[in-house]
């Protein structure tokens, strides 16, 4: 009798931790619905605006305890675009994005917090040129439904924007040369898959 | 003060160059020929271009453009150790080191990605030829205390520079480009400042076999990582840009007969040749610029 109780309160408790466990979803990115643009001051004129490609990545959402969700993500620092060609490449040079250095840029997140039920804080470490320095992101979850085509997927949208500013990466020489920034606004809308 | 500080312009090409005309009248005037002291101050003015143009030293320097400020330093050590004996083998060994030694520290990431496109065969033979020109520039004692020799290799330093200057800036590397035009000013400067006492019936001032060493390893380093990591730089005046030293070094010897008899003429004609390869460098980096001259963010 005994061991019968021993049992069913391990079965209980194991069934309550998978529960638990169950909260956290975890996501891969989309990259074919993912946009990651920016924003930056160019001399003493306008607003420079450019997006990268190839964003891949990983997020886990808890969303019993949004504090243990975390994000992972990288793009590609050669998919960089600006609506002119001569720009784009001057960007992966050396001065800027370093891209034959450094092909990629991540974000690797070290803390998420709770706002209210769809929007948070994700602090983590951006790393660009080699160089990581934390930023927080402000973050919105969009929505998260089943595909109305297929019953087996479903996404989750998110938009996310921040600041970054030029003087904190290896650019910051050149940015400064060339009158850009140093303020870089950051805005990311993509969409994951849950798995 | 500032603002003036703050002209690429001033900083790249009028600020070296009259440091260069100043240091040049200070080592012929107030010196004696190749001193230590001379040596620290080119090791003083390199140091305040690198930090103008690149920003203070990172630690740990990560990125390949932050190394390059270490590399300068590792130089100045170099220059600054006394003469060797044997015939100059130790040097040109160091500089043999020192040079293949920059390749893999700058080129570390590129080389373990393990591809071998253009750009990295390009990469490869400026740091072959950096390496060959360093080791004999540096190796090989003058045999001759001909009036063009003080020239030869300041000569060899500042057309690479120059070519390395423009072919970098045209391969989207501006500040790399920047700092490789203030060192072909500032030795432009100098060797200005010994040509006019030249003309006049003097002699004039060796930089020291140390300032040589620094100087060539500082614009050598700089065009290997131009070389490594600008994806627009052409890779034919890359090469081309690599080639001055080994033609002074030629000067000294097989191509000698190619200076005139008349004494003033020679350190220029001299000079003129060892640009050569500089001036077809930033020919072929013009006329097969990708984009032109323009740059995107002007």
């Amino acid at each position: 009798m005994r061991t019968r109780k021993l049992i069913a309160a391990l079965a209980f408790a194991g069934a309550s931790m998978l529960a638990a466990a169950a909260h956290a979803d975890n996501y891969e990115i989309d990259g074919q619905h993912a946009w990651v643009t920016f924003t930056i001051k160019h001399g003493i004129y306008g607003v420079a605006h450019g997006q990268f490609e190839g964003v891949k990545g990983a997020i886990v959402m808890d969303k019993a305890d949004i504090t243990k969700s975390s994000v992972k993500a990288e793009f590609d620092v050669g998919s960089i675009h600006t609506a002119f060609d001569q720009r784009d490449s001057d960007l992966k040079g050396p001065d800027f994005f370093n891209a034959a250095e450094f092909p990629t840029i991540s974000f690797d997140s070290t803390k998420v917090e709770k706002v209210d039920d769809k929007t948070g804080k994700v602090t983590g470490n951006l790393t660009i040129s080699g160089v990581s320095k934390e930023i927080t992101l402000d973050v919105k979850l969009l929505n998260e439904a089943q595909a109305p085509w297929d019953a087996t997927l479903t996404k989750a949208a998110f938009s996310a924007s921040g600041k970054v500013s030029t003087a904190d990466f290896p650019m910051a020489k050149a940015a400064n040369g060339f009158g850009l920034g140093p303020e870089v606004d950051i805005v990311i809308d993509l969409e994951a898959v849950k798995k | 003060m500032s603002a003036l500080l703050g002209n690429p312009m001033i900083t790249t090409a009028a600020l070296p160059l009259l440091l260069g005309i100043a240091l040049g009248l200070f080592a012929r005037f107030a010196l004696p020929a190749a001193s230590p002291v001379l040596t620290l101050i080119w090791a003083a003015l390199l140091l305040f271009f690198y930090w103008d143009t690149l920003g203070p030293p990172a630690l740990p320097p990560v990125a390949a453009s932050q190394k390059l400020i270490y590399l300068a330093f590792a130089g100045i050590i170099i220059g600054l150790l006394p003469e060797r004996p044997a015939g100059g083998r130790a040097a040109s060994a160091l500089a043999i080191v020192a040079v293949a030694a920059a390749f893999l520290w700058l080129g570390w990431r590129r080389i373990a990605v393990g591809s071998l496109d253009l750009q990295m065969i390009a990469a490869i033979a400026v740091g072959l030829l950096a390496l060959v020109g360093a080791a004999i520039v540096t190796g090989k004692q003058p045999t001759s205390s001909s009036v063009e020799e003080p020239f030869l290799a300041p000569a060899a330093v500042m057309s690479l520079s120059l070519a390395g200057a423009i072919v970098s800036v045209l391969g989207a590397s501006i500040v790399t480009g920047q700092l490789l035009g203030s060192l072909a000013a500032l030795i432009g400067g100098w060797c200005l400042a010994q040509y006019l006492a030249t003309l006049r019936g003097g002699s004039a001032a060796s930089a020291g076999r140390g300032t040589e060493f620094l100087l060539l390893y500082a614009a050598a380093t700089v065009l290997i990582q131009v070389a490594l990591l600008a994806p627009k730089a052409n890779p034919v005046a890359l090469v081309l840009s690599s080639l001055p030293p080994l033609v002074a070094v030629l000067l000294r010897g097989p191509l000698r007969f190619l200076l005139p008899g008349a004494r003033p003429l020679r350190p220029l004609i001299a000079g003129i040749l060892i640009a050569l390869p500089a001036m077809l460098a930033i020919l072929t980096a013009i006329v097969w610029a990708p984009h032109g001259a323009a740059l995107g963010f002007s």
